[in-house]
């Protein structure tokens, strides 16, 4: 489909109203999401609730396949397919749902700067823990990544996608980087994200943006998931005021709406950390 | 004269032949010339020696059993006829390019007086050829290039490279052939391959790598096939815009599966027959030995022609095919039966019939198609005895059904549901044959029985491909 008829029919689906069957795809919770991809459909789900958009979660074995980009989560809404947060952003945004449409030019400017930080070094770091250190990978990654498959496609889909990461891993520069490196950028990350929240209750004061969901979806998986060591968590729990924001977050927008039969992974978050 | 290294049959008569040639050494038995003649028509003769000149990788053990019948053959006829059967066979082998057939009397010191000497001179194909050709295939067609190795080992063990490039698919295929000494018939291949194909009726791009292993073999008149078949299969929309039935089907599986062929075909033509009938039951089980999917599928194909009148033939097929999901999952896009198009029930379009989402077509657990065909000759026969005998005129009736089953209903609620909403068509049209392997078709079609959802095509249709309904 050529660009133009994209444009044309997106214009078509902004005038249709948030329907109610309206539904978020991501691999399999107990045996089968990574920690990255975890991160990203929490950050995606946080970002839905801020919007105050009602949405099912619906867990996939092949929903990195189904997706349009091949990245989870996607959304499915009316005929639409739209897969990652920037986009998804932008596809609330075209039916009237903003969390951004207060901010000045600046302070726009600024939250793209963050999402752009957490993307390259959060999300990347995240990455380079599950797909690059051999512990991490042998213990856990290459198990939960290849759990829907029988033998020997197991095998060969852990396979092609840890060469695919480790390929970003070199284009991007972090294949030469040591774990303690890794650690040293998440830990100057949140340094960074702490200094900016300081004392507020978000980062642009008293109304979440994307930029919150996005924070709040990498920090409280990192903070609830289970690793090989706990030494990611550690470098976030250094920082009172990012733990704060998290349990925020999960109070205003996950936990109140507990009797909501929609959110069945809400009940997660109540039980504390757990093993995702 | 030269060594001739043959040995007699005599010493061993009940052992069968043994065969020791060494082609270097081998000179041609010549004619002497003969002062009396005889008349050897009705006298018996005994063939002391068979020679196969020319053998170059060619293990002498193997064609031992090709020849053998030479050596049981008592008079002149006999021995010419089952000289001509022998080159038949050794050509059949597919690793001689050429054999000739040299009937002399036996030379030499144990010569018999009513001896006969039969040499076959062969000419081995190389031990690598390349070929380039186009291929037409159901509606598509590709560029295919292929590099051979023909009797690779010496017992004609075939080793194949393909790499097609084509309209839709590019794919590679590897495969290694042996057949059994003696009896050609019964060979084992194993193949590697990769395909990928584009189907645009659903929206879905399958992307396949595996491996095979086929037994083929003869009984009595029917040839049988036992395959085990591991497939790797990507499957993945075309296009954004596919619908979301077919995107939930996205995504890696592992096809494992046992199937057994068994095909009589008494056709004296694969594309347009004039006599002669074709029965083909094919059964595949999935799952049994491994991988993703698990299912039972059954089909056949079976095909009646009767000659009429005039160089008509009357021809008539039935198609039909069900598929049974083991286990919980449902059976995959990839698994279904497909129905519809100008190879099939004319008159719709190419696979676009039954269940649909969106405008892409999921296939059927269940199918049937029935056709009938007046094939005739071209009005006034222009070209008769020539090119003219490329075409023919058809008149047919096709009809056929697609659905899903719900497993609940047992098997009478499924012949009722593949009894209504028939779809059928009429028409009438030009076939043209392309060698032995595929035909044409230009037909004006009327389809009928369209349900919604159905994509017909209404008027002139035309197709290519190598089975037809």
């Amino acid at each position: 489909m050529s660009l133009a008829a994209e444009m044309f029919v997106s214009q078509i689906a902004a005038a249709e109203p948030w329907p109610e069957n309206a539904t978020l795809y991501q691999p399999l919770k107990d045996d089968q999401i990574l920690l990255s991809d975890c991160a990203s459909s929490l950050a995606v789900q946080a970002y839905l609730r801020m919007c105050n958009l009602p949405i099912n979660v619906s867990y996939r074995a092949n929903a990195e396949y189904m997706s349009p980009s091949g990245k989870v989560p996607f959304i499915h809404v009316g005929n639409q397919v739209v897969s990652e947060l920037g986009p998804i952003v932008q596809f609330t945004k075209a039916k009237g749902h903003s969390l951004s449409d207060g901010l000045d030019d600046v302070q726009r400017a600024e939250m793209k700067a963050y999402m752009e930080l957490v993307n390259n070094m959060l999300l990347t770091a995240e990455l380079y823990i599950q797909w690059c250190d051999e512990n991490t990978v042998a213990e856990i990654t290459r198990l939960r990544y290849s759990s829907p498959y029988s033998w020997p496609l197991n095998h060969i889909l852990a396979f092609q996608k840890q060469w695919e990461v480790r390929r970003k891993m070199n284009a991007i520069g972090w294949a030469g980087k040591s774990l303690a490196q890794v650690y040293e950028d998440v830990s100057q990350c949140c340094q960074a994200l702490s200094q900016r929240l300081g004392t507020q209750p978000y980062f642009f004061n008293k109304q979440p943006t994307e930029l919150d969901a996005l924070v709040f979806g990498h920090l409280f998986t990192i903070l609830t998931t289970q690793l090989t060591s706990n030494e990611l968590s550690e470098k976030i729990k250094n920082y009172g005021n990012l733990l704060s924001f998290c349990r925020r977050v999960e109070q205003n927008f996950f936990e109140e709406r507990d009797g909501d039969s929609t959110a069945s992974s809400s009940s997660r978050f109540s039980k504390g950390p757990s093993l995702i | 004269m030269g060594t001739v290294h043959a040995r007699s049959l005599d010493p061993l008569p009940m052992r069968g032949p043994e065969l020791g040639v060494h082609t270097d050494e081998v000179d041609l038995v010549e004619v002497e010339p003969e002062t009396k003649q005889e008349i050897l028509e009705n006298k018996d003769v005994v063939v002391q020696h068979v020679h196969v000149d020319g053998l170059g990788r060619t293990k002498q053990d193997f064609l031992t059993h090709e020849i053998a019948d030479v050596f049981t053959a008592k008079n002149l006829i006999d021995v010419m006829k089952k000289s001509h059967d022998a080159r038949q066979k050794l050509l059949h082998l597919g690793i001689f390019r050429e054999v000739e057939v040299i009937i002399d009397t036996s030379q030499g010191d144990d010569a018999l007086p009513n001896g006969l000497d039969v040499t076959f001179e062969v000419t081995e194909l190389r031990r690598m050829t390349g070929s380039y050709n186009t291929m037409v295939g159901n509606n598509e067609g590709s560029m295919v290039l292929g590099i051979k190795l023909p009797n690779l080992l010496g017992r004609a063990e075939k080793l194949t490279f393909q790499f097609s490039y084509g309209t839709k698919e590019t794919s590679y295929g590897l495969s290694f052939f042996k057949p059994q000494p003696g009896n050609f018939d019964r060979n084992f291949s194993v193949n590697l391959y990769k395909v990928t194909g584009q189907f645009p009726w659903s929206s879905l791009r399958e992307t396949d790598r595996g491996v095979s292993t086929d037994f083929n073999f003869p009984i009595w008149r029917t040839n049988h096939t036992l395959k085990w078949e591991g497939v790797w299969r990507e499957l993945g929309c075309l296009a954004r815009t596919a619908s979301f039935a077919v995107r939930e089907e996205s995504g890696h599986s592992l096809k494992s599966s046992l199937s057994h062929t068994m095909v009589i075909d008494t056709r004296n033509s694969a594309i347009i027959p004039r006599k002669g009938a074709l029965l083909k039951i094919n059964q595949e089980l999935a799952g049994y030995t491994g991988g993703d999917a698990s299912f039972l599928k059954e089909d056949f194909e079976l095909q009646l022609n009767k000659r009429l009148f005039w160089d008509s033939v009357l021809s008539a097929s039935l198609w039909g095919g069900v598929l049974l999901p083991i286990g919980d999952k449902p059976t995959c896009i990839a698994d279904r039966f497909y129905l519809g198009g100008p190879t099939s029930v004319r008159g719709f379009s190419m696979y676009s019939i039954g269940p649909q989402s969106e405008g892409d077509y999921l296939g059927g657990e269940a199918f049937w198609a029935g056709g009938v065909h007046l094939y005739t000759p071209l009005p006034f026969r222009p070209g008769r005895g020539g090119f003219g005998d490329l075409f023919r005129t058809h008149f047919f009736l096709n009809a056929g059904n697609l659905c899903n089953l719900n497993y609940g209903e047992g098997p009478r609620a499924h012949l009722e549901r593949l009894a209504e909403c028939i779809r059928w068509s009429y028409g009438a049209g030009i076939v043209l044959r392309l060698g032995n392997i595929a035909r044409l078709e230009l037909n004006y079609c009327i389809p009928m029985g369209v349900q919604s959802g159905d994509r017909i095509c209404d008027g002139i249709q035309f197709g290519a491909g190598i089975r037809f309904l």
